[in-house]
């Protein structure tokens, strides 16, 4: 890792995101780089080309280590099979269930309409009567099973607001830390660790020891402790020090500007 | 007389459409906005098929919504149902959803792969872990929670997803049925594995012997029928062949989001009429678009 004394002057909050997930990963992990959260995207190509170059980067149904690769463009839609010019193995979709062994280990990241105090998940609609949903959602992927299984995943929310981060879930597609407590995931006997943080464009989350409740880990620099709690529809533990998230370095913002982020999604408001 | 010759298997996409009846399940390859069988698709519209059930892809693209949309629908059953950027939640999906006019089966992808096994399988289901703790089993009722008898873990059973009719795209298949995906053929093979009959649209159909030639690239082999469709997956793209026609696939999210948004039909039902119901044929279709968009669809 490059020593934090070179910090980046100028970046973006999804730049400062994204290399707090490049943080998260460590060289020699499995990761799936998805084509809807750029920001995890970026943040794990960036941890790929510097620090874990061993890493074993999954994208568009291929495996593959782009270390020499100059720029990542990105794709607009993950069925775009131009990633295939970087593949070195590729998978079908249906072979899904049958990696979990091998993915005991591997990193995820999940999003939701909403996101509760104990990182459990809904992608399926707000409303409560199903059969007449006020919002339906995309529906929950592959999250249940992934959830259940990876190693351990990211939750990751692109907006920062009450309704997003909410106290219940109108429903539970992905089972985080259910009702909470220690052994929340061990009764039930779910394999993975579940969600490690929560990254949000305002703070990260982390999950107490004993209630598995949301607890502020760190404020974006900028951001004050009580920003985060006035746009936050739980109450979170907060510590007696909160810090800030590490800023992303400038050799960070030069490697995301220039082979990974070339296009400037990152930039955008 | 029976015959002694090898029988050949491509059909139009019209005799296509006809194996297809009212209330039947048919499953549709692909995933998003790639590799649909848009050709046989919109003769399901044009023929007005009622009361189907749908399995989409395990993330589904506006091929089943457009379904929806045309009320073609009963039950649909797919892990996510959009366009991506172009639009994050099928409209459509969403609006006969949230009116209670679609029945939806409620699976994540592996519960629904696990389902489609169960069938290939011949199995009345599966177990599966995902799900445990969710509201899976209350939002969808076929799921049971069950505790295994080898070891007593809560594990859920996923009932067979049994197929009728499968149908997909690919980029060549020769003329006794052999299919070359290029890529990876997303979850198709398991669709083909759940299914009593598979149809395949191709964007060109190979002699015997380019197959011959190279036997490892066959990914499904000996499917019912092949229907010769050059740009039979647009607006949707095709590994190898072509990208995804972002510009027509707007016009449909236009028209749909107007019903969704507005309560408003008349776009779709132009839409409708001028791409499903007005065009007899896939060539009718293709000359609708114009040579010109359909050129400017290459790759790289």
């Amino acid at each position: 890792m490059a020593a934090l004394t070179n910090v980046a002057t100028e970046y973006t909050t999804k730049e400062l995101m994204a290399a707090f997930v490049a943080s998260e990963i460590e060289d020699g992990e499995a990761v799936s780089v998805g084509a809807s959260l750029p920001v995890c995207r970026a943040g794990i190509l960036l941890a790929h080309l510097t620090h874990a170059p061993n890493l074993k980067v999954q994208m568009s149904f291929t495996m593959t280590n782009l270390r020499n690769v100059e720029v990542l463009e990105s794709f607009e839609y993950i069925t775009d099979w131009r990633a295939a010019r970087w593949a070195e193995f590729f998978y079908a979709h249906d072979t899904g269930p049958d990696l979990y062994k091998r993915r005991r280990k591997a990193v995820f990241f999940i999003g939701g309409l909403q996101i509760d105090a104990h990182g459990n998940t809904n992608l399926i609609g707000i409303g409560s009567d199903f059969t007449r949903l006020k919002m339906r959602g995309p529906g929950g992927v592959g999250t249940a099973s992934m959830g259940t299984n990876v190693g351990r995943y990211y939750l990751y929310a692109n907006n920062h607001n009450k309704q997003t981060l909410t106290e219940r879930l109108d429903w539970r597609s992905c089972f985080g830390f259910g009702e909470g407590g220690a052994d929340a995931r061990t009764k039930l006997g779910l394999p993975g660790s579940g969600p490690r943080f929560c990254i949000t464009p305002l703070c990260i989350f982390d999950f107490e020891e004993q209630t598995k409740r949301m607890r502020l880990k760190s404020v974006h620099p900028g951001i004050t402790v009580e920003q985060v709690l006035a746009s936050t529809g739980f109450t979170p533990a907060v510590p007696d020090h909160v810090p800030t998230t590490a800023p992303p370095t400038a050799e960070q913002i030069q490697l995301l500007r220039s082979r990974i982020d070339v296009e400037g999604v990152l930039r955008r408001p | 007389m029976q015959s002694t010759k090898r029988r050949e298997v491509i059909i139009s996409e019209q005799e296509a459409a006809g194996r297809i009846r009212d209330g039947m399940t048919i499953s549709i390859g692909g995933f998003l906005n790639s590799s649909h069988p848009m050709a046989v698709i919109r003769m399901i519209i044009r023929n007005r098929l009622k009361n189907l059930t749908v399995i989409g892809a395990a993330s589904a693209g506006l091929e089943t919504d457009l379904l929806i949309g045309a009320g073609c629908v009963k039950t649909v059953i797919a892990p996510m149902i959009s366009g991506e950027s172009l639009a994050p939640i099928g409209p459509m999906f969403r609006y006969a959803a949230q009116r209670g006019e679609l029945e939806v089966v409620e699976l994540d992808e592996h519960m629904y792969y696990q389902g489609l096994r169960a069938a290939a399988a011949l199995l009345p289901s599966l177990p599966w872990r995902g799900g445990v703790g969710t509201d899976y089993p209350k939002i969808n009722t076929r799921l049971k929670e069950f505790h295994d008898p080898i070891t007593g873990e809560l594990l859920l059973a996923v009932p067979a997803l049994h197929i009728d009719v499968a149908l997909m795209h690919a980029g060549a298949a020769d003329p006794y049925g052999n299919v070359q995906h290029v890529g990876t053929g997303f979850g198709d093979r398991s669709h083909h594995r759940a299914a009593d009959k598979t149809i395949v649209t191709v964007d060109k159909v190979i002699p015997n012997e380019e197959v011959r030639a190279n036997p490892y690239r066959t990914s499904i082999a000996s499917v019912d029928a092949v229907v010769r469709a050059p740009y039979g997956s647009h607006p949707y793209a095709s590994p190898g062949h072509y990208l995804e026609d972002a510009t027509h696939i707007r016009e449909y999210v236009s028209a749909a989001t107007a019903v969704l948004k507005e309560g408003n039909r008349a776009p779709l039902e132009a839409y409708l009429q001028k791409y499903m119901f007005e065009p007899a044929s896939h060539a009718e279709y293709l000359d609708r678009i114009g040579f010109e968009r359909i050129l400017s669809l290459y790759e790289v």
